[in-house]
């Protein structure tokens, strides 16, 4: 009883209001669509999720549900493609949980998106994505292009809009239009565009970005660019850290250029300075 | 958040055999944001004493020039050196005196007895309860983490030079699971006819 | 003359005296003798407790007192004045061991009582004390003894022995010559009570002296018995 009224739930207005509903029973959002995307969500029937969600999320709140949102991400658009470059710290408050992990999701050869916000709401509704995506290629025999794609995610979380979603998004391809990069974000925002970065150090990386992009950047200095605009942000901001990630889309697909530890930029951009 | 974690800050004090050392991170950030990479939080308070300020960035400046004020006066009328737990006993009593609108500093302190050259340390909270131990002290945003360290490189009787590498191994794994604090450090070592202040280099994000 | 520029104590003669603290001075010089002894483990403090009637019960008022665990005074001059001072010195000792939770450094007690000294000879509605003060003292960390006077005005001395009070003069000459640096705890005993001697009238008992003394093991106030064993050492 005791957690039930931490939790929420009141039991004076009848037993019957605490059924846990399965699959069909899909209490808030309509089912996303035919592809069966969504899977199917435990939820407690006759309370508003939104509302109720809030009791946990709620900075004030007792009961404490915090979702990471230091992280750095950035892509850019150049004459040879896409650079996709993020840092790889997690943390829990000031607590660093962990200096690896993977904010780059490799969707498929052709599609990548990055991770800022909740983790796993990143992880698991681009595995989603990746599903949708799959499925439409088997369908149409052709690759879905990256506006398409990226309109499927920002579709998924506007449904959901409300409930507590954390994402911040980049999806980056490349299709029969040339190179693709789109923001999402759980709000149910979607932009097209040639620079993004997103994340507590996004700041400091949009500096570093701003005042070196060029469209005609070759494809090292458009590397090098990346990684110090990565390097600057984990430098400045206290939850971003780690290691630079950095990617390339190509027409021919990513490829996953180098991991880099801050550390050893930090040190060769120092000399480099002298 | 709390006003203590609002800049951020790791220090450790250490005891070995005839020595002590004290160490601290260099970041001065605002939340998130890493302002400056060069910042005090040791302060030397005499030949032999040494005073960690982990805690709100004002405060702290405030604190190390009032404690140096109250000393100077100390040994100017008593015409002689303070003892390292005659300090404290000044420190407590200066934090005890806002126990009712603190001051955001939890205070670490190290020195050898000015007569006896006896190694001392002690912690203390914000209004000045004192903690003296036999090994270490820890303070600041990740005093798990040096907890954590410290009872596990710690042991007896340290010579300068292992006290060295042990206090710097501490401060530098712990503060490298914590994003308020880091971005150098400095370690001071505390013997009877030398005081050694080495930087360290340590990992910048 | 001297009564027109002694209408308030805050206010100098033409000859730039402050006529009211050498009233005090006089006071003080016409009090019961006081003696203090420094010696190389420790200090003694000894004065003359002469009663007006046999009727007074002796035993139960005291002239040398105890402040901290390691420092005692005594005085000569006004007996009143003396127990706010004594007072005030142990309200500044506990005071000190509160903030640095360390006993008060005699030297430092000294000045402190001495700073209320002073203090009532330049504030309005107050008189100077009537009391010159011994303070004996051993000082745990340099481990060595101190023996400090403190007067009227404020003003205080480091002594290696001294006298005050009535014949006080007669009581300095006989320490200068019996003083030496050499001189242990038990022989200055012994002097100080010569010292009394020199000025006193009638028969010397443990009941009209009063004796303290102050070493390694604190300072402490001597039972009439003990006063009594040395005075027959003496004679």
């Amino acid at each position: 009883m005791a957690l039930a009224s931490v939790c929420g739930f009141d039991f004076k207005a009848g037993k019957s209001k605490l059924s846990l509903g399965f699959g069909e029973g899909f209490g808030g959002p309509s089912a996303v669509d035919a592809l069966a995307a969504s899977q199917s969500f435990t939820v407690p029937q006759g309370i508003d999720i939104s509302q109720n969600l809030a009791r946990f999320t709620d900075e004030k709140s007792d009961v404490k549900i915090h979702f990471d949102h230091g992280t750095t991400t950035l892509a850019f658009k150049f004459k040879d493609g896409v650079i996709v470059a993020v840092d790889s710290r997690a943390t829990a408050g000031p607590y660093i949980a962990s200096q690896t992990v993977k904010k780059v999701i490799e969707i498929n050869p052709y599609l990548l998106g990055t991770m800022a916000g909740g983790a796993a709401d990143c992880s698991f509704w681009e595995r989603v994505l990746a599903q949708q995506c799959r499925v439409y290629e088997l369908r149409n025999k052709t690759r879905i292009s990256v506006a398409a794609a990226s309109k499927l995610l920002a579709n998924i979380v506007y449904d959901y809009k409300g409930m507590g979603l954390s994402m911040g998004t980049m999806i980056v391809g490349w299709d029969k239009r040339g190179p693709g990069l789109y923001y999402v974000d759980s709000d149910g925002e979607r932009l097209d565009g040639s620079v993004f970065s997103v994340g507590s150090g996004s700041v400091y990386a949009y500096g570093v970005l701003d005042s070196g992009y060029k469209w005609d950047l070759a494809v090292d200095e458009a590397y090098d660019l990346g990684k110090r605009a990565i390097y600057h942000a984990t430098h400045r901001d206290a939850y971003s850290g780690g290691v630079v990630n950095l990617y390339h889309m190509r027409e021919t697909g990513w490829i996953k250029v180098s991991q880099t530890d801050v550390q050893e930029l930090h040190f060769k951009y120092k000399a480099e300075k002298k | 958040m709390s006003i203590l974690a609002y800049n951020g800050a790791a220090i450790i004090a250490m005891k070995g055999k005839d020595c002590v050392a004290i160490a601290a991170d260099r970041r001065f950030g605002v939340q998130a944001q890493t302002v400056s990479m060069d910042f005090d939080k040791v302060f030397e308070m005499g030949p032999h004493l040494f005073v960690g300020l982990p805690g709100l960035a004002t405060d702290v400046q405030t604190i190390s020039q009032r404690l140096k004020f109250r000393l100077n006066l100390y040994e100017l009328r008593e015409n002689r050196r303070i003892k390292p737990q005659t300090f404290m006993s000044m420190v407590s009593n200066l934090l005890y005196e806002r126990r009712f609108g603190p001051y955001f500093v939890e205070p670490v302190i190290a020195g050898l007895d000015s007569k006896t050259n006896q190694p001392y340390i002690a912690s203390m909270d914000l209004i000045g309860c004192p903690m003296i131990t036999d090994d270490f002290v820890v303070s600041g945003t990740c005093s798990e983490q040096m907890y954590g360290m410290c009872e596990s490189l710690w042991e007896p009787d340290l010579s300068p030079d292992d006290l060295f590498e042990t206090i710097s191994q501490a401060l530098m794994n712990a503060f490298d699971r914590d994003a308020l604090s880091g971005w150098g450090g400095v370690v001071y070592i505390i013997e009877k006819d030398k005081v050694t202040k080495k930087l360290l280099k340590t990992r910048m994000d | 003359m001297t009564e027109r520029y002694s209408f308030s104590l805050t206010t100098f003669s033409p000859s730039g005296k402050l006529v009211q603290i050498e009233y005090a001075l006089a006071a003080v010089g016409a009090g019961a003798p006081s003696v203090g002894i420094k010696a190389t483990n420790g200090v003694v403090l000894a004065t003359e407790k002469k009663q007006k009637s046999v009727l007074y019960d002796e035993h139960s008022i005291h002239k040398v007192e105890p402040i901290t665990k390691n420092i005692g005074i005594v005085y000569s001059g006004m007996g009143p004045d003396y127990r706010v001072l004594s007072r005030r010195a142990r309200k500044l000792a506990e005071q000190y061991k509160r903030v640095y939770n360390e006993q008060i450094p005699t030297a430092q007690l000294v000045q402190r009582v001495a700073a209320v000294m002073q203090e009532f000879t330049q504030s309005g509605g107050v008189r100077p004390f009537g009391v010159s003060l011994l303070m004996a003292g051993w000082d745990e960390d340099e481990g060595k003894p101190y023996l400090y006077q403190c007067d009227p005005s404020g003003a205080y001395f480091a002594w290696k022995a001294t006298a005050m009070g009535k014949n006080h003069v007669n009581g300095k000459t006989f320490l200068e010559k019996r003083y030496s640096e050499s001189l242990e705890l038990e022989d200055a005993v012994h002097t100080a009570i010569l010292a009394l001697k020199e000025s006193f009238e009638g028969q010397m008992t443990e009941d009209n002296i009063e004796i303290g003394i102050c070493n390694a093991t604190g300072f402490r106030r001597l039972e009439p018995s003990e006063v009594k064993d040395y005075l027959a050492s003496v004679s």
